[in-house]
């Protein structure tokens, strides 16, 4: 489903992701482990469409269909979502309006009828309650006053509502406190199904202990340099980045 | 603790304008009053070429048909400009070849204030302390330049810049007026007319000057204004710290203070300018005498990515006009202003900074702390601007404003011009008072009032502190505390 | 020196200009070379849809006169709704108004001036008072739709007493030069001033919102909240002046000015001043220029929303601040239908 193969991405004019080639095919959960400033969140608003991570080379698809030459909001209306790992706040635009015309704005795209105003609002209810958010809270400026988990579950919410295809999340689980962390894994995975596709950015084992990934893969100095199972995770998680740094300096020498 | 008690320590030690002493010299003045004459003496004492004595005079003519500026919130007698001497020098025999042959109550009175004259005091001084070239100009000339060897031996030209027209008259030419021109405001223009000396540096490219530079200024005789011009050009890739120190005696008349600063940074080149300025006030409580320091600095970001720095602590003089600023044409240039001023007794002050974006992606940040104490009055004046071709320009300002005491008068005047839409200026500005229960806290832990204010003052100016060189944060520390002497009863 | 004076004599020396420091940014000596002759009386004007749809009652300034006698006085806990039309009415003419508004103990008043332009070209100058007695309440609504080649200058002086509240809103399109002056003396005395404004500028369009708020007596408060968005070559004005005099202690004031920069042709002027006398106060003042902010436009995007859906939402938002202030329903209504309207022009 989607498909990196050797990406090159810079910031500035300085290279961060070097050469990433990733495959996830529908279905599968795949998560991205890697040291602070490797570029995994580079990587996810590279596919997102952010501005100023500029593409130098390779690819990315999905579903054979080139991502890279779209804006963000083409790249929504095919299925991309991105929870951030910092999520913005957006003073003066309610959560429910700005999701309701993130909605329609999506389903114009795809020359879908617009969403009904009961129906939009039953939607939400119901997976605000699967979040046990208040309602309240979406009356709000966006993300205005929240806490940082709070905001996590706005990313979640948002995400349940606009049923994308590919789910990037990057390091959703931080900030959040046990209980969240049971809630947000919960509706996280209820989105798990045969035509969809995730990409979970973390740094630990207890996220993955909720969302089990089919794949672990392991991003150093911009570039993947180890996958494996579920059981690589809780390597990492004894033995830590040690021998990527050093293989990954390495292969850069090379 | 250990800095807090040093600051009580010092508060304690120190009198409330230890600078206030005369040094009794034998001085040669020029007649007194303002004429063509008077300029025609400076430059022949000078002995400054033709082109000079032409740009005086063309610079007086000007100066003339300009009117004295009164925007700012100043209030002052008119000052008369025929009742002064424009030129007072120390009588000298044949003038110093070496530090040798300075006066020995010259070098007594730098002593007094502190500052080394003698190289190799600095050389058997404190162990590790860091080597400072100083530029002394009493009055209306520089008297003593020191370590300008060990300078030259890396490029650096450090010399009054009577000195340099003579020496590096091209040099000179080239940059002199091109930051502030001869007619940019009526104080200016009156300096370029009779200013007598000053201080000239040129850093080469790609050099980083090895030594803290600074210039002390002292006004001495009495009925004098001093109109000194300093010139920095920091060439290609170069770097230099500067700083600036001001003193005068006490005196029942007020005595002008008129200079000019143009900083000249060319690409990838940095400047970094500190003044501590503390001329003497006045009387506090019947605001007799001080300086009237009106002041153009003005430093040109000429070149891409350069870099310009203003630090400045502000407590002396009776009244202050004094706006340092930036043009930032290099692309990706940069200007920064720290201030601390602190007005007390009568004192009256209008200060501020100008940011004038004219390149693209050009920075500017804006730190101001103003205190105003007694039945004085403060004004933060600014202006940032952005062209319409000065895409990416930011700026960044915070101006905060303390009072002390019920008599005086706090004011913040900011202009912000933007013409593009790619420029994002940030401005935020407070007035308060100390406040009454951050004063009690102190006093609580057994600080007395006095003690109290000067800490949570200096906590006040922090921000700015931190941007002096090691060795004037100390002196400015000390200086804070002095200054607001008698604010609380 | 003023326009109203200038008008009077017919004398373009007695404008203002550039080099007044009040008016760096609107001179209009150097725009009015010749004063035009006196606007003509007028027997009637256009109606004004969504004012009528208010259901008040309406005053109608046509160039400088009232269509019929009456005037605004509220009496003491009375209460009232009123809308002031001034139309100017007549191309390359000019005219000035003087009109004053007393509200007595007690009283509260929503009022809303509607400053508009019928015609072309003119020059047009406005003296507005308004008194509150104690305790008295008004809220006050503005609109300034002149016309586009006008010149238009208004400015209000409000007297307030102890325990009085005056809020007011200014919404504001530009003209050529257009300036709209409000001058309070606050009494402190808990009394509470609120000074809002939002401007949408257009085109060649310029807008002046100029405040003087001077605090006599202890324990004032008055707040500020000025937002502006500058689109082609028009140019947005803001000069906010707090003045807190000696004695004035326990004055809280608080002024912000933000503004929105959509074209690299446009331009924003502001000056936000705190003169301050008194030391037992808290005052703060606040200003931004920029343009939209990126990662909010991407972060929208990111969701689906295309470009320009995305940056009207957060423009609407980003002025929608100033109209939530309204506390009057109706009044809050058509400020924010007359934003819409005028953000619709900026697509
Ligand atoms: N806008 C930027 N400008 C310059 N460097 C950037 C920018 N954004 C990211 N970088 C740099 O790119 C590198 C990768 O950053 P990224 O945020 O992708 O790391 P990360 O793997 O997500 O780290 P973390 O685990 O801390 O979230 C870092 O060195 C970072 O400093
Ligand atoms: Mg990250």
């Amino acid at each position: 489903m989607l498909n990196i193969s050797n990406l090159h991405v810079s910031v500035g004019s300085k290279p961060i992701i070097d050469g990433l080639s990733l495959a996830v095919p529908a279905g599968e959960v795949h998560a991205v482990m890697g040291p602070n400033g490797a570029g995994k969140s580079t990587l996810s608003y590279t596919l997102a469409g952010r501005g100023g991570y500029e593409v130098t080379g390779g690819s990315a698809t999905l579903n054979g269909e080139d991502l890279l030459t779209l804006g963000p909001d083409e790249r929504a209306a095919k299925g991309v979502f991105l929870s951030f790992q910092y999520p913005l706040e957006i003073p003066g635009v309610p959560a429910l309006t700005f999701i309701r015309t993130a909605m329609n704005a999506q389903r114009k795209a795809r020359g879908e009828p617009e969403v009904s105003a009961p129906d939009f609002l039953k939607r939400v209810r119901a997976a605000a309650a699967n979040l046990r958010m208040d309602m309240d809270m979406l009356k709000r400026g966006l993300n205005v006053g929240f806490s940082g988990g709070e905001k996590k579950r706005m990313e979640i919410l948002q995400m349940a509502l606009l049923e994308p295809r590919l789910l990037i999340l990057d390091e959703t689980d931080s900030g959040l406190d046990i209980d969240a962390l049971r809630i947000v894994s919960e509706g996280v995975n209820a989105m798990r199904s045969p035509d969809r596709a995730m990409l979970v950015i973390t740094h630990y084992q207890r996220l993955l202990d909720y969302i089990k990934p089919d794949r672990v893969h392991v991003l150093a100095a911009g570039r993947i340099v180890a996958s494996g199972g579920p059981e690589l995770a809780l390597e990492l998680e004894r033995e830590g980045y040690d021998k990527y740094a050093s293989s990954s300096q390495s292969v850069a020498a090379a | 603790m250990a800095a807090v008690q040093k600051t009580i320590d010092t508060v304690s030690a120190l009198e409330a304008y230890e600078h206030g002493f005369v040094t009794d010299i034998e001085t040669e003045f020029a007649p007194k009053g303002l004429s063509e004459d008077t300029v025609r003496f400076i430059s022949a004492k000078k002995g400054e070429p033709d082109w000079m004595l032409e740009w005086r005079l063309e610079a007086y003519r000007r100066w003339i048909a300009m009117d004295e500026p009164d925007w700012a919130k100043l209030s002052y007698p008119r000052i008369d400009y025929q009742d002064a001497f424009y030129y007072a020098a120390p009588k000298e025999k044949d003038g110093p070849k070496s530090l040798d042959e300075v006066d020995p109550e010259l070098l007594r009175t730098y002593e007094k204030l502190g500052i080394p004259l003698k190289e190799q005091a600095f050389l058997a001084g404190v162990q590790g302390s860091p080597k400072i070239a100083v530029d002394a100009v009493f009055d209306s000339v520089s008297v003593a330049t020191t370590f300008r060897a060990e300078l030259a031996k890396s490029g650096v030209i450090f010399c009054p810049i009577s000195e340099a027209l003579r020496d590096h008259p091209d040099l000179v030419r080239k940059y002199l007026a091109t930051v502030v021109p001869t007619t940019d405001n009526y104080f200016a223009c009156l300096n370029s007319a009779v200013f007598s000396d000053g201080s000239f540096v040129y850093i080469p490219p790609g050099v980083r000057c090895p030594m803290e530079l600074s210039t002390y200024f002292r006004i001495n005789a009495s009925g004098t204004g001093q109109f000194e011009r300093t010139l920095i050009i920091a060439d290609k890739g170069s770097y230099v710290s500067y700083l600036e120190g001001c003193t005068a005696p006490m005196r029942d008349e007020n005595q002008l203070h008129a200079a000019v600063v143009e900083l000249v940074a060319l690409e990838d080149a940095e400047i970094k300018y500190s003044t501590v300025q503390n001329w003497y006030p006045g009387d506090p409580d019947t605001g007799k005498g001080g300086i009237y320091n009106f002041v153009t600095k003005r430093a040109d970001c000429r070149g891409d990515r350069s870099k310009v720095s203003w630090t400045q602590v502000e407590t002396g003089s009776a009244i202050t006009w004094k706006y340092p600023s930036c043009v930032l044409r290099g692309e990706g240039s940069q200007g920064e202003f720290y201030s601390i001023a602190i007005t007390n007794g009568r004192q009256q002050a209008d200060t501020g900074t100008k940011m004038i974006h004219l390149g693209k992606n050009t920075r500017s940040r804006i730190i101001s702390k103003g205190i105003s104490a007694g039945k004085s009055t403060q004004t933060y004046r600014g202006l940032v601007s952005a062209h319409p071709k000065a895409l990416g320009a930011r700026n960044f300002t915070q101006c905060d404003s303390l009072l002390i005491g019920k008599d005086c008068a706090a004011h913040t005047v900011p202009y912000v011009e933007a013409r593009n839409a790619h420029c994002t200026f940030e401005h935020e500005a407070t007035t308060t008072r100390l406040s009454d229960d951050q004063l009690f806290y102190c006093q609580s832990r057994g600080l007395d009032a006095e003690a109290s204010v000067a800490l949570l003052v200096n906590g006040f100016v922090r921000d700015v502190l931190q941007q002096l060189p090691m060795e004037f944060a100390v002196e400015a520390q000390k200086l804070v505390a002095v200054s607001l002497e008698g604010s609380v009863g | 020196m003023s326009l109203a004076a200038a008008i009077a004599a017919r004398d373009p020396d007695l404008l203002p200009s550039r080099r007044d420091e009040d008016w760096r940014w609107t001179g209009l000596r150097e725009l009015i070379r010749v004063v035009p002759p006196a606007s003509p009386k007028v027997a009637s004007v256009a109606g004004h849809a969504a004012l009528a749809a208010l259901g008040w009652p309406t005053l109608v300034f046509a160039n400088g006169h009232t269509l019929e006698e009456a005037s605004i006085a509220i009496p003491a806990t009375g209460k009232g709704a009123f809308v002031r039309r001034f139309v100017s009415a007549s191309d390359g003419a000019a005219h000035h108004v003087e009109a004053d508004v007393s509200v007595g103990e007690g009283g509260r008043l929503v009022l809303i001036d509607s400053f508009e332009g019928e015609g072309a070209g003119y020059v047009a100058s406005a003296a507005l008072s308004i008194r509150l007695a104690a305790n008295a309440r008004v809220e006050r609504i503005v609109l300034l739709d002149d016309a586009e080649d006008a010149i238009s200058v208004a400015r209000t002086d409000v007297d307030l007493a102890p325990g009085a509240s005056f809020h007011q809103t200014v919404l504001a399109a530009g003209a050529k030069r257009q300036r709209f002056e409000t001058h309070v003396s606050h009494p402190g005395a808990g009394v509470n001033v609120r000074l809002d404004g939002a401007y949408v500028l257009t085109g060649k369009r310029h807008s002046d919102q100029t405040t003087v708020v001077a605090h006599a007596g202890e324990n004032g408060i008055t707040t500020q909240l000025i937002k502006g968005v500058a689109t082609d070559q028009a140019r947005g004005v803001f000069q906010g002046r707090i003045v807190v005099q000696r004695g004035a202690d326990g004055t809280d004031a608080r002024m912000a000015h933000h503004a929105l920069l959509l074209s690299d042709r446009a331009e924003i002027d502001a000056k936000p001043e705190l003169e301050i006398y008194a030391d037992d106060v808290s005052c703060a003042h606040g200003n931004t220029v920029g343009a939209l902010d990126e990662a909010a436009i991407f972060y929208a995007r990111s969701r689906g929303i295309p470009e320009a859906a995305a940056k009207a939402m957060l423009t609407t938002a980003y002025l929608g601040e100033v109209i939530e202030r309204i506390v009057d329903e109706p009044a809050r209504e058509l400020a924010l239908a007359w934003l819409t309207g005028r953000l619709e022009r900026l697509a």
